[in-house]
């Protein structure tokens, strides 16, 4: 008989993480066995020091405090809203409670007993890497498990280059260990190796404290060779002591301990010695295959790839790694980092197939420099899913004679690298914005006459253009060219003050996306009618006035909008909060709409929102804050009233 | 001819078993000086073919523990009952959504009554207008030879009255103590209306925050809340 209650509570505990990665059967459990627990304002969930008792718990209704000490005097840490999850730490590090939980209002948490479920749950491969990426890993210093008021939680900030993660992500515990005793025969146990389908067996003794291990080169090397009967224990062919590593280890501590030790698994136990559970094994396939997956053997395989084909596969692969970024919550500045370093490497790529495919017809290249410059989304390095291409070309001034030349030919490369990229998976842009269009592949002097041209009688058209080619960014060749383009913007800007004025007014053109009633605005028709575009109505307004207030202000190379709102809170203190709003609103928006991408498998841009959960439309709502200070401050800054 | 209901009270000699040993769990009722946050409570609800205790059938039973602020879920109680021979009432089907169909393949009558009572045990049964409630089962554990049930009970519209007008409560506008309106005032999500098992849950947490405030009044043992 199904139970109406725990149903309902499963399809809660399903919208938020670490719920959300759980298969239903394994939520329904849960939610089985589910205690309702009901908290009047000021009352105690736990205090510190207090044993944890076998359970977690998530916030239905209301809201908790976390203070560090026995009481709401204490250093306040947190607050949980509902579908915030808490005290979980204790249960991952067995020790007492470190902080208080005391209810701020009326609340209604479900309380959520995992013992016996340790298996499903907390060692669920995904649940376990969520945990220990958002609570355990390398996070001694925070107490707290949910970050307030905020759907995604930002990882502690990984100092240096950001491919240095590559070589400290945590490992993803596959596998689940497959166990014996020690006096099993041999037969037995590699049956249930054969039926797993594993290639070794973990042998354990009876609190599940592993003794050995036997892995398929034992078989051959003892068993197949005739040294030892099938019908011996497996203790007799079994490498002992095996090695064990903690469930909290790098990529990099796996790969060190292998190559030390010369052993191709390891054993992860609780604790990281043989005293304690065996948790699962690593073996040298397992880091084979995880590697396949990161960053930078990504832009290996994109350098020597060969065809568009490949370069397609790999731009999957990205996406693959990006929906399991997003999935962890890794911090955007990290995943927009990664993903355009990727999109970029394929833009090269394209662009050298290309070059290799026009000597081939023995079209040599002009000895004229030249740069491939990414515009739009791309151009601010935030195109995580593969939009439409954006993209110009510019090549330095030649004479005039051989400029027909060398135009036909740069045409020629951009026709053949467009379409490379298209094949890939980044559609052809529909207005033409690319650099195969003969309007879009111009000198110097010709791009610099066609900005001034924008800057200095704008209209309407021009400033629409200027939105998409401003946000420029070198990709590939000479990059003097973009640097000299944007000396003369800035100079031209600096003389043509209405210019910014109709760029800021621009950047008024969507309002706030909320209603009067604090509803959010739907589109009112066509294709998309009663959907949200996040795009045109939350995104763009940011990425506008961003852009607006970085030409006022100057500041070259710096094209993302978040980084834009960061660097504009470093120039102008006094209005340094309401930036540092506006670069995290952002900051969401692109996760979210990413995240809305991987889950319609489109462009993330539309979307209704009557199918996001309550908590996603608050947060929503939240980022829209900044949209209408912003537009505040641009209307009075640029005296916006007066030419309306 | 039902001779029960000529005779009265049935020997205890033709009682079913099940009841035999629900009454010996309530020789010993929660004591009087028992502190609020150690009574067991099961709050309970039946979704029937209509509102006449002597004539309809219960449809379905859910029901929830209730101990110490806490709902336990891992203990509820959920029964579709097996009516056949009942006449199809398409209100009340628009209420309660149980279709005929699915009730032809419910737990019978009986078994689902004595799973009840076993569930109960000496708990203190709390619902929402329980009073027809109770009568109904009443009525259907007389047809199954039993007696009727004996645990205290608490109506939370009642309980509601109390705490918002006193113990002696003046005028009230209908409808202001319905469950709707008092899931609106207390703030409480009514997602499952109108299943026995969605109404007893809220009816539960209705019943956490009524007795929360409760205690702010001075209400701090069972013998307090039952008077």
């Amino acid at each position: 008989m199904e139970n109406t209650i725990a149903t309902r509570i499963a399809d809660f505990l399903k919208e938020y993480p670490p719920f959300s990665l759980l298969d239903r059967a394994v939520l329904d459990q849960l939610a089985n066995r589910a205690l309702v627990q009901y908290m009047e304002a000021g009352q105690a969930v736990f205090r510190e020091g207090e044993q944890p008792p076998k359970q977690i718990y998530i916030v239905r209704q209301g809201a908790i405090n976390l203070f560090k000490g026995s009481n709401e005097t204490g250093q306040w840490i947190d607050s949980c809203d509902e579908g915030d999850v808490f005290g979980l730490r204790p249960l991952l590090a067995d020790e007492p409670y470190a902080l208080t939980a005391i209810a701020a209002e009326e609340s209604l948490l479900y309380a959520i007993p995992i013992a016996g479920l340790e298996k499903s749950f907390l060692e669920h491969p995904k649940v376990s890497y969520y945990l220990l990426t958002n609570f355990a890993a390398g996070m001694s210093s925070r107490y707290s498990l949910v970050k307030k008021g905020r759907f995604f939680q930002e990882r502690t900030p990984i100092p240096g280059e950001p491919f240095e993660l590559v070589e400290i992500q945590s490992i993803d515990r596959s596998k689940e260990p497959i166990t014996c005793p020690p006096d099993m025969p041999i037969r037995e146990a590699a049956g249930i190796m054969s039926q797993k389908n594993v290639g070794s067996i973990i042998l354990v003794n009876a609190d599940n404290h592993p003794l050995g291990i036997a892995t398929d080169k034992d078989f051959r090397r003892k068993v197949v060779t005739g040294k030892h009967n099938i019908d011996e224990p497996i203790s007799n062919i079994m490498s002992s002591p095996v090695l064990t590593i903690r469930p909290d280890v790098t990529i990099a501590d796996v790969q060190i301990r292998m190559i030390k030790h010369r052993v191709h698994h390891l054993c992860v136990t609780e604790d990281g010695t043989t005293n304690s559970r065996a948790l699962g094994v690593i073996s040298e396939h397992d880091l084979l295959v995880l590697q396949g997956n990161n960053p930078a053997n990504l832009l290996r395989e994109v350098r020597i790839s060969q065809k568009s084909g490949e370069l397609r596969a790999i731009r999957e692969k990205a996406e693959s790694l990006l929906r399991s970024y997003i999935l962890q919550e890794v911090a955007i500045n990290y995943i927009t980092a990664v993903i355009s370093e990727i999109n970029d490497a394929i833009i090269v790529r394209a662009l050298e197939l290309s070059q290799a495919r026009l000597a081939e017809q023995q079209l040599a290249p002009p000895e004229v420099p030249f740069c491939w410059l990414a515009l739009g989304s791309e151009g601010r390095s935030e195109q995580l899913l593969r939009t439409d291409q954006d993209n110009a070309l510019v090549f330095a001034d030649v004479p005039k004679k051989k400029y027909a030349e060398v135009k036909a030919w740069y045409l020629k490369l951009a026709e053949y690298t467009t379409q490379v990229l298209n094949e890939v998976g980044f559609e052809y842009c529909p207005a033409k914005m690319m650099a195969s269009n003969p309007k879009w592949c111009l000198s110097l002097s010709e791009w610099k006459q066609q900005f001034s041209s924008w800057i200095q009688t704008p209209d309407p058209k021009s400033v629409m253009l200027s939105t998409i080619f401003f946000d420029y960014r070198p990709v590939f060749g000479e990059k003097w060219l973009a640097e000299e383009l944007t000396a003369h913007i800035f100079s031209q800007v600096d003389r043509h003050a209405l210019f910014l004025s109709l760029l800021a007014k621009n950047a008024l053109q969507s309002p706030p996306p909320l209603s009067f009633f604090r509803g959010i605005m739907l589109e009112r028709s066509g294709e998309h009618k009663d959907e949200f575009d996040i795009k045109k109505r939350a995104m763009m307004p940011l990425t506008d006035a961003a852009r607006t207030l970085v030409l006022a202000n100057k500041v070259a190379k710096v094209n993302n909008t978040f980084r834009r709102f960061d660097r504009l809170a470093e120039l102008e203190p006094k209005n340094a909060e309401l930036f540092q709003q506006a670069a995290d609103a952002y900051e969401i928006l692109i996760r979210f709409r990413t995240l809305e991408g991987l889950k319609n498998k489109d462009s993330g841009r539309f979307f209704k929102p009557e199918n996001l959960s309550k908590m996603e439309r608050l947060m929503l709502r939240n980022c829209f804050e900044p949209i209408s200070q912003l537009q505040t401050l641009l209307t009075t800054r640029f005296q916006l009233n007066f030419i309306r | 001819m039902d001779w029960s209901r000529l005779f009265g009270k049935i020997p205890a000699s033709q009682h079913p078993s099940f009841w035999l040993e629900y009454l010996e769990q309530n020789r010993h009722p929660q004591g009087k000086n028992t502190p609020l946050e150690e009574v067991c409570f099961v709050v309970f609800d039946t979704e029937t073919t209509g509102l006449n205790p002597r004539i309809d059938r219960i449809l379905s039973i859910g029901a929830v523990r209730v101990k110490g602020e806490q709902i336990d879920l891992n203990r509820s109680f959920e029964h579709i009952l097996q009516q056949t021979d009942i006449p199809i009432n398409r209100e009340a089907i628009g209420i309660h959504g149980i279709m005929p169909g699915e009730s032809r393949t419910g737990k019978e009558e009986v078994e689902a009554l004595a799973d009840f009572v076993s569930f109960i045990g000496n708990s203190i049964l709390v619902g929402h207008h329980l009073h027809f409630d109770v009568s109904i089962l009443n009525e259907a554990l007389r047809r199954h030879k039993a007696g009727k049930l004996k645990n205290p009970a608490i109506d939370t519209r009642q309980l509601a009255v109390r705490l918002e007008k006193g113990l002696v409560p003046s005028d009230h506008k209908p409808g202001q103590y319905s469950l709707d309106a008092l899931c609106q005032r207390y703030q409480i999500t009514t997602s499952d209306r109108h299943t026995a098992a969605g109404d007893a849950y809220i009816t539960a947490i209705l019943l956490l925050k009524l007795l929360s405030r409760l205690k702010k009044r001075g209400v701090k043992t069972l013998g307090q809340l039952l008077r």
